[in-house]
């Protein structure tokens, strides 16, 4: 049998199909309009240079847990994937859960902020944030919500402040840089990124955009476009593919010396498995983190694959560690229909139980 | 389903006459009237062209990609079907083999010509069935195209494709025995610095082309991937039987390659090789450019990095400083209450006490040395 049978008809419709999606769907990117993200209402409580620190609204038929959850995003891309729409939104979700949630918006660095280092970040602008909401709410510790590096992140906190953490949850977060699949890692292995970051100061946006991009270069910048047409019909479904559009490539620049710093001693030395993490003039140790951790992966995820953050099973001091494993990639944790059923939930209830 | 019927000596007519008819159905849906070329793309654009001003920037920017897409999306179905025509069922293998040997012949010359002349470029194309060829093979260009995007938008004064096609091996060795040859006279430095730039943008060029040469080889791989699947679909009876399942089975033998071949040591350094050559280019334009304006008495960033690391650390210490305050006026806060005088009194000696411990140890020291 001949493995190709595409009629000439049949290919026809599907040509004719295609132009007349596009030719209606250009009415509703026109009325698209302005794309607004982060959709659930907040207030900025503290401000530290770029950084604002929001706590989001409560509402007011969910009873309030006592200890508050810090949300810590990457520094990569902007934090409002957590609450991206209103049907998709892990923050609503843990909202739901009883939580008081705060989040930390890094901001945009610019090359005023070029010699920031990982200290400035951790024990800085991620310390004054701990303690702001420790002080509001009079308790000496509160719970942190890592995702991605800002996951990297709190386990670094964790370990340096255990006397402010009372339950930490880390999503999709790297700790062994080096495992087989991860092409990031492979990449970054033979980039000299002194003179990276001696060149260029910060770090472009754009080069992360390019590296992302460069995971799955041909579904993510054709094939999806293809697809997308198929949606063009319905404008809702336009909005919110614009909104994850406009979230892939709003890539704040990274301030060139914690960029030195985390490429290098984490992706190509690889140093909490090689217990060499240091933050300032200080070791990181994971054993001292002692109290609960909940480590979500995503089965899928093609950025931080499943076994860089499995790896921090018996890593760590804590006597209370649970694995939770994400059956889709390191975006749809957040915003798919699943992780809203499954994932959010899971995180309130864990907490809950601990708080 | 397949069968016999669909390749017998008709099929080109009808799908001439499907061309056709397509070119009139796509100006319908568009109510436009487009030119006899390649229709679908001609009445797209076409199309495009006339409601494109009405359309925000950012929508606009995201109906070319869509736009772009498509092409790209049909002429691979263009490339398939065309190369069909005419085949009856035991001819279709071969028309299928001969458009997919064409489609590794392509990568294999753009590996051969060392990219010196762009073939995928469809600038220089001469009809339409070469615009789909090239724009086919094209699609194997998107990661460069990504690449070249970046790095026009980091280096506005520096075009991603500047160096892309400057001749390489012909002139090499004649540029390096110029480039080697030492400075003179006054302008000593400046010649260097110059030379020193021609050398970095030799080494980015060389860098690049490998990268491009180790796409140009994926592309063979991914050709000979897309062989096999259409075999094995054969074999399970289970043809391809929309334009959307082809592109798809593209798409997925392109990515599953690329996953495969990316993940090596030798994309590693292939990859960090060219990351490498630009930084190493474009710091020595940094540098040049900040003499420049030194001449000017004008501020370098070089200056304004100084300024900037001090200006942190400065910032950082005040931090440090400011928290410590907080703490010992904490501290003092939550002691228990006293009368104003013993208050100030346990103040007052709290300083010195350090002081005097201080001095005390000082003094021990001085002592110590002493008795050595």
């Amino acid at each position: 049998m001949f493995p190709i049978d595409i009629r000439p008809d049949k290919l026809g419709e599907e040509m004719l199909d295609y132009s007349r999606k596009l030719g209606h769907g250009m009415e509703n990117l026109i009325n698209a309009g302005d794309i607004d993200t982060g959709v659930t209402p907040k207030d900025a409580v503290y401000h530290d240079d770029k950084l604002t620190l929001y706590r989001y609204r409560r509402p007011s038929d969910v009873a309030q847990q006592k200890v508050p959850l810090l949300v810590v995003y990457a520094l990569v891309n902007r934090p409002y994937m957590t609450d991206i729409q209103e049907n998709r939104s892990t923050v609503k979700g843990l909202l739901g859960t009883g939580q008081d949630v705060y989040l930390i918006d890094w901001g945009y660095p610019d090359q005023a902020d070029r010699a920031l280092t990982l200290d400035d970040y951790i024990n800085g602008y991620l310390d004054g944030c701990v303690d702001h909401i420790r002080e509001t709410h009079g308790l000496d510790k509160i719970n942190i919500l890592g995702i991605c590096q800002g996951g990297s992140f709190s386990l670094m906190y964790t370990a340096l402040h255990p006397n402010k953490v009372q339950n930490l949850v880390t999503m999709v977060t790297p700790v062994d840089f080096k495992t087989p699949d991860n092409m990031l890692s492979n990449w970054v292995q033979n980039i000299d990124v002194d003179l990276a970051v001696d060149t260029m100061g910060n770090i472009p946006g754009e080069i992360l955009n390019w590296t992302f991009l460069s995971l799955k270069p041909f579904s993510l910048t054709g094939q999806k476009y293809v697809n997308m047409v198929d949606l063009l019909d319905d404008p809702d479904k336009v909005k919110n593919f614009l909104r994850m559009e406009k979230w892939i490539f709003d890539s704040p620049d990274q301030a060139g010396e914690t960029f030195r710093q985390f490429i290098k001693d984490y992706y190509q030395n690889n140093a909490f498995m090689e217990g060499k993490a240091r933050v300032g003039d200080r070791p990181v140790d994971l054993k001292q983190i002692t109290c609960p951790v909940l480590n979500i992966y995503a089965q899928q995820d093609h950025l931080v694959p499943p076994a860089s953050s499995k790896a921090l099973n018996g890593m760590t001091g804590s006597e209370d560690y649970t694995e939770l494993a994400f059956p889709g990639g390191h975006i749809g944790i957040y915003v798919s229909g699943k992780a809203q059923k499954e994932v959010t939930p899971a995180i309130g209830n864990w907490l809950n139980e601990r708080s | 389903m397949a069968n016999d019927t669909w390749f017998n000596e008709d099929w080109l007519k009808l799908q001439q006459r499907y061309w056709e008819n397509l070119a009139d159905m796509s100006r319908k849906a568009m109510g436009l009237e487009a030119p006899r070329q390649n229709p679908w793309e001609a009445a797209m654009d076409q199309w495009w062209q006339a409601v494109s001003p009405a359309a925000s920037d950012p929508s606009k920017q995201f109906m070319n990609r869509l736009m772009e897409q498509g092409k790209a999306y049909f002429a691979t179905v263009e490339r398939f079907t065309r190369g069909l025509a005419g085949a009856d069922g035991s001819a279709g293998w071969d028309a299928l083999n001969k458009t997919l040997d064409e489609m590794q012949r392509g990568f294999t010359d753009a590996l051969s010509s060392g990219f010196g002349a762009n073939p995928f470029a469809a600038g220089g194309s001469t009809g339409a069935a070469e615009d789909a060829m090239h724009r086919m093979l094209g699609f194997w260009e998107m990661p460069l195209d990504n690449w070249q995007r970046m790095m026009s938008s980091m280096t506005p004064a520096m075009p991603g494709d500047l160096l892309r096609n400057m001749p390489h091996e012909q002139v090499k060795e004649n540029f390096d025995r110029m480039l080697s040859a030492p400075g003179l006279g006054y302008t000593r430095e400046e010649q260097a610095q110059y030379q020193d730039l021609m050398r970095r943008g030799m080494d980015y060029q060389r860098a690049f082309q490998d990268y491009m040469g180790f796409f140009a080889k994926l592309g063979i791989k991914s050709v000979e991937r897309l062989r096999d699947f259409v075999q094995s679909r054969a074999s399970e009876g289970k043809p391809i039987d929309s334009a959307r399942d082809l592109y798809d089975s593209w798409v997925s033998c392109c990515e599953t390659v690329y996953a495969e071949d990316v993940n090596t040591p030798e994309y590693a350094r292939i990859h960090g090789q060219l990351v490498n050559a630009q930084m190493a280019l474009k710091n020595r334009m940094s540098v040049m450019v900040d003499e420049t304006l030194g001449a000017l008495n004008m501020p370098t960033r070089s200056e304004l990095r100084t300024l900037q690391d001090r200006m942190q650390e400065t910032r950082r210490e005040n931090k440090r400083l400011r928290r410590e305050i907080d703490s010992i006026r904490r501290q003092i806060a939550e002691r228990p209450a006293a009368s104003p005088a013993r208050a100030a009194a346990a103040e007052a000696p709290a300083a010195p006490k350090k002081k005097a411990a201080a001095r005390k140890k000082t003094a021990a020291k001085a002592g110590a040395r002493a008795e050595r």
